[in-house]
């Protein structure tokens, strides 16, 4: 038994060492003025974004075969990078993954099919898109940030005063800390969680058809809530005032009220999925 | 003039719109929603026209088909850098117009649930065209047969997640049509739909325009 694990370990270590030697790095740096922006377009692969220091983009790319190439252009204010795969390359072969630092106020672009994606601390906007790719966007405020996947799961965590918008067919959406004047997430079938006091004035709408949607607030919180769902249960834990709504509440499947001054509007839909507006 | 007469002309009308069809849009919520949100949905193709230059991976995606295709060789020493600016231009506008097409469709297919009710006789749906009444949820149509079809060309292993995908989505908006149907003044109703339609549209973007290699 021991014997096969040390087989087993060395084996792994074998591997990696090969994976390791077959891989190369490739460094680039491109100065840039204020507000740049920055393009990463990466079919296999991770992206992992952070604020860097000075007006320079500085990007390390790290290639698992010769079957795929980095490509870049820059323009005044603009870097674009992109993989380049050659003929037959495929998910391994083809994979490329990133390490970006940019200035903190540059906007960013990033694709990839398989991801991981990941942005931090940035204040300028931010668009990321994958498929199947796992989106990690944390300790962002004042930009732009708009998240699309397929069925790749999406965490935002403490966004102050953004504009978030995340559209995802399959995949779970988890919003920590997130505020802004617009929150939007729009999914078919994957589970939304939120976990924070929706601001102050802020227009929030966790829409899901089949998934459930679970939104944490605090006792403090300020809002105007609206939380129905035609087929799956819906619940509670505060006592809300009543309001006028466009639909009859029923206990169970919908309810609409306010908490404090309602400064923010809340609204909680899922076709099928359960909803609960817990207390933290 | 009834609805069906007037989306029969509307086609043809330009900015603005005859005697006939400013009293039939004055007396009909539908048809003016109708003209309302095809005149939304222009107005903001517009600006996607003159938006950003598409994404790099979208003519990365061109060059890998077309080399598939056998339509242009492998670089001999060195690949091109940036896109071909002629290719770029002649096909930048595809990526909004397939969205508009797709909100443009879905609109149609909400306003004649929703529209005045007719005793002419009813077109049938265009062949291939998903209703909620005619079929099950996870029959797909022609178009999106032939999306699946472009996808397993392209990448055979992202196809299982795209006709996932699609079926989860064409669900969606079958629940939302049943239920804006059923109670045409609710809001939320109609945000499911537009949510559904938005999911869909993104789905067919990312599929055609650059997530495939």
């Amino acid at each position: 038994m021991q014997r096969a694990t040390s087989y087993a370990v060395v084996t792994v270590l074998v591997l990696t060492a090969l994976a390791a030697a077959e891989s190369t790095r490739q460094e680039m740096h491109f100065k840039v003025g204020r507000r740049a922006s920055v393009s990463i377009v990466n079919q296999y692969g991770g992206i992992s974004v952070k604020p860097g220091p000075g007006k320079v983009v500085a990007i390390t790319a790290v290639l698992y075969s010769s079957k795929v190439e980095v490509d870049q252009s820059k323009s005044r204010r603009r870097v674009t990078v992109f993989s380049h795969l050659l003929e037959g390359a495929d998910t391994e072969t083809g994979r490329v993954d990133y390490e970006v630092l940019v200035p903190a106020d540059a906007s960013v672009t990033l694709h990839s099919t398989t991801g991981p994606l990941r942005v931090e601390k940035l204040h300028g906007d931010i668009m990321v898109e994958g498929s199947t790719a796992s989106v990690d966007v944390r300790d962002v405020s004042a930009g732009h940030i708009h998240i699309k996947t397929l069925n790749g799961p999406v965490t935002v965590t403490n966004v102050s005063d953004g504009l978030v918008e995340i559209t995802s067919v399959g995949g779970d959406v988890a919003l920590n800390a997130v505020n802004g004047s617009l929150v939007h997430v729009n999914s078919s079938s994957g589970k939304i969680h939120y976990d924070g006091d929706f601001g102050d004035g802020g227009d929030y709408s966790l829409t899901t058809h089949s998934g459930d949607i679970e939104a944490i607030a605090p006792a403090y919180a300020s809002i105007e809530v609206v939380a129905r769902s035609v087929q799956g249960m819906v619940e509670k834990d505060f006592p809300l005032q009543p309001e006028h709504t466009s639909f009859v509440p029923r206990a169970g499947s919908a309810f609409a009220g306010t908490m404090g001054e309602a400064a923010s509007s809340v609204k909680l839909l899922s076709f099928s999925g359960k909803i609960h507006l817990k207390k933290r | 003039m009834t609805c069906e007469e007037f989306k029969r002309v509307l086609p043809e009308l330009g900015s603005g719109h005859g005697i006939e069809q400013e009293e039939h849009l004055r007396s009909c919520c539908a048809c003016s929603d109708l003209v309302a949100d095809l005149n939304a949905i222009s107005k903001e193709a517009r600006f996607l026209k003159g938006s950003e230059d598409p994404s790099p991976w979208v003519w990365n995606s061109i060059e890998v088909a077309l080399r598939q295709e056998g339509l242009i060789r492998q670089p001999q020493l060195q690949h091109l850098q940036t896109p071909a600016p002629m290719l770029g231009w002649r096909l930048r506008w595809l990526v909004p117009l397939a969205a508009t097409l797709l909100i443009v469709f879905g609109a149609l297919i909400y306003q004649r649930g929703t529209g005045q009710p007719q005793t002419a006789q009813q077109p049938s749906p265009p062949a291939g065209v998903v209703t909620a009444n005619l079929q099950p949820t996870d029959v797909m149509g022609g178009e999106d047969l032939q999306l699946l079809k472009t996808v397993s060309e392209r990448s055979p292993s992202m196809r299982a997640t795209y006709e996932a995908d699609l079926r989860s989505v064409n669900a969606y908006i079958r629940d939302a049509e049943q239920s804006a149907h059923s109670d045409p003044n609710d809001e939320v109703a109609q945000q499911y739909l537009r949510n559904a339609y938005e999911q869909k549209a993104m789905v067919y973007e990312m599929a055609l325009d650059r997530s495939l290699p």
